[in-house]
């Protein structure tokens, strides 16, 4: 359907200055409609994360940008603290650490059927947990909580669901890792920050490309040509790549699309929500 | 009527929902701009309501001439000021058919309007899902010109903007509330329309942020023969004043002879193919 799109590192190039000043409006508009005090997010030490502060402390001012780190003991890796400290100083935000192991292990106790060798579902009670330290401080601050989940890792439906991906905006939704990769380094962000490998820190050592099979660098131009309706076919043909591989992704982001949408209810009445009952999300 | 007027293109930020603010702003808008010599105001799109509006459109929807179009009439009295502002419009024969509207008034009150044609329902749009189409072209003489009138999307389509000159308009005015992805298009657009056309075009467009959708504003006005005569900020709200000089489009018509040039048997072509595309 789309055979003129050629499948090229360039078409993901962006007009960095200008998604840069894009973003920045977007968030500071929605801070001012919202009567919000600013904003909270998660520090990771990670380059989505480190991305979005960067961009909330120069649209906002790091007055009013709290980033929170919120390591645990089994995950701890002193050099993510420690990025996500430089970032907070670089860019003027207030950082604050919790460690939620105890937390977590208050949690991991209370549960009966709780199962220590299932790392995926003890790996989302860590980002709930996360989610629910963020919500606190919005709350009892008057901040709404900025998410820093990339377009990749949302298509690929690669987060947990109600955990990372739980915000009120995610201002680099839109944008494949590659290319946040490089608005990261446009907006300040060191390169070898920037370089490292993605990490969602569920359990010790979990390495994205390694789970997901797959180079953000090719990753991202198969999520370009199918959001551009190009068959996996030619996908795979210009890519040079196994077409199995292209289909393998178009399948996970198809099946995923539950993880992106509020829960599905049967059609009783006259309006539903989350099927027709369509509102603006706000009256601003 | 005058051979030089000025306009005010007035590039705001609508509050959704908030059709008071909003005609206090475009109440506001109309006393600067008369304050600084205009003749004649724009204000963008749905400029009344806010244009994200999706179920609420049928709460905002309103007669013309309803209770907000009066209040404009009353202000363009007040202040001898030619007003243009688009609305919701409710029909008047149905309960619940809504129109996106361009709506002009004068010091002698209401003028005319214009309901959008071409109503965008791919990408972010969803306007079909809640407007029906107008059929009609819009252009009016007045004190201050013939003034001709479309929406938005309706500048894709050169037969509307050939049309509302083929009526007589020589300023012609597109409404907007333009996404930032397409800011490029339309900024190809507006200087074609005016060419091939011969004509002034007066571009006004939203700015602001409404559910993510990010207007960028960037209103200008492009002379009959393309030149961008004045434009706005981008994403920002401005009030812009310029001015229009009737007498500049005649060389340009002769330099450039397009309206003399029309071939008429070519739109029955075209009428033959649209319908069998």
């Amino acid at each position: 359907m789309c055979a003129q799109v050629k499948l090229t590192p360039s078409v993901l190039e962006l007009n960095l200055p200008e998604i840069e000043k894009r973003i920045g409006c977007f968030i500071k508009k929605y801070v001012e409609n919202a009567g919000a005090d600013g904003v909270v997010l998660g520090l990771s030490g990670g380059i989505d994360s480190g991305t979005v502060a960067a961009l909330s402390s120069l649209s906002i001012g790091g007055a009013r940008v709290i980033g929170l780190m919120l390591p645990e003991k089994e995950t701890y890796n002193s050099k993510d603290v420690n990025d996500a400290k430089l970032v907070a100083e670089k860019f003027g935000l207030k950082a604050q650490v919790c460690d939620i192991t105890p937390v977590l292990e208050g949690f991991y106790k209370t549960i009966p059927i709780f199962d220590q060798a299932d790392k995926l579902c003890k790996g989302n009670i860590k980002a709930r947990i996360r989610m629910i330290y963020l919500y606190y401080y919005a709350n009892k601050l008057n901040k709404i909580v900025c998410g820093s989940s990339d377009k990749s890792e949302t298509m690929m439906g690669y987060f947990t669901k109600w955990g990372d991906v739980a915000a009120d905006i995610s201002p680099i939704m839109d944008l494949y890792k590659t290319q946040v990769r490089k608005l990261a380094e446009h907006v300040g962000i060191p390169h070898e920050l920037a370089a490292k490998p993605s990490t969602p820190a569920l359990w010790p050592n979990q390495l994205a490309e390694t789970e997901l099979g797959i180079k953000f660098e090719t990753l991202d131009l198969i999520l370009y040509g199918l959001e551009r309706f190009m068959a996996t076919e030619e996908i795979a043909q210009q890519l040079k790549v196994q077409k199995i591989l292209v289909e393998k992704v178009k399948s996970r982001w198809l099946s995923v699309e539950h993880k992106r949408r509020l829960p599905l209810t049967p059609k009783l009445e006259y309006r539903t929500v989350g099927i027709d009952f369509r509102l603006p999300r706000h009256t601003y | 009527m005058k051979e030089i007027i000025k306009l005010a293109l007035a590039q705001i930020s609508s509050k959704r929902e908030n059709k008071k603010e909003n005609l206090q702003k475009i109440e506001d808008l109309t006393i600067k701009a008369k304050e600084q010599g205009a003749d004649l105001v724009i204000f963008p799109e749905l400029s009344l309501t806010g244009y994200v509006l999706h179920d609420q459109v049928y709460e905002l929807a309103e007669v013309i001439q309803g209770p907000s179009t009066k209040r404009i009439e009353e202000l363009a009295k007040k202040t001898g000021m030619h007003v243009i502002f688009g609305m919701p419009e409710l029909g008047e024969k149905t309960k619940a058919t809504i129109f996106n509207t361009a709506v002009l008034v004068g010091p002698t009150g209401f003028i005319g309007k214009f309901r959008k044609m071409y109503l965008p329902t791919h990408s972010v749009f969803e306007e079909k899902r809640y407007f029906r189409p107008g059929y009609q072209i819009a252009a009016f003489n007045t004190a201050i010109g013939n003034i001709g009138l479309f929406i938005c999307y309706d500048i894709f389509f050169p037969e509307i903007c050939r049309l509302t000159r083929l009526k007589g308009a020589e300023l012609i005015v597109c409404i907007s509330a333009s996404p930032a992805v397409r800011r490029s298009y339309f900024e190809i657009l507006t200087a074609a329309r005016a060419l091939e056309n011969t004509a002034f075009l007066a571009y006004v467009n939203l700015v602001g942020v409404q559910d993510g959708l990010q207007f960028w504003g960037g209103s200008r006005l492009v002379s009959p023969i393309g030149n961008l005569l004045a434009k706005a900020r981008y994403d920002e709200e401005d009030l812009l004043i310029c001015e229009v000089d009737y007498r500049d489009i005649r060389p340009v018509e002769t330099f450039i002879p397009t309206l003399r040039d029309l071939r008429p048997e070519l739109f029955d072509e075209l009428k033959k193919h649209s319908e069998t595309l």
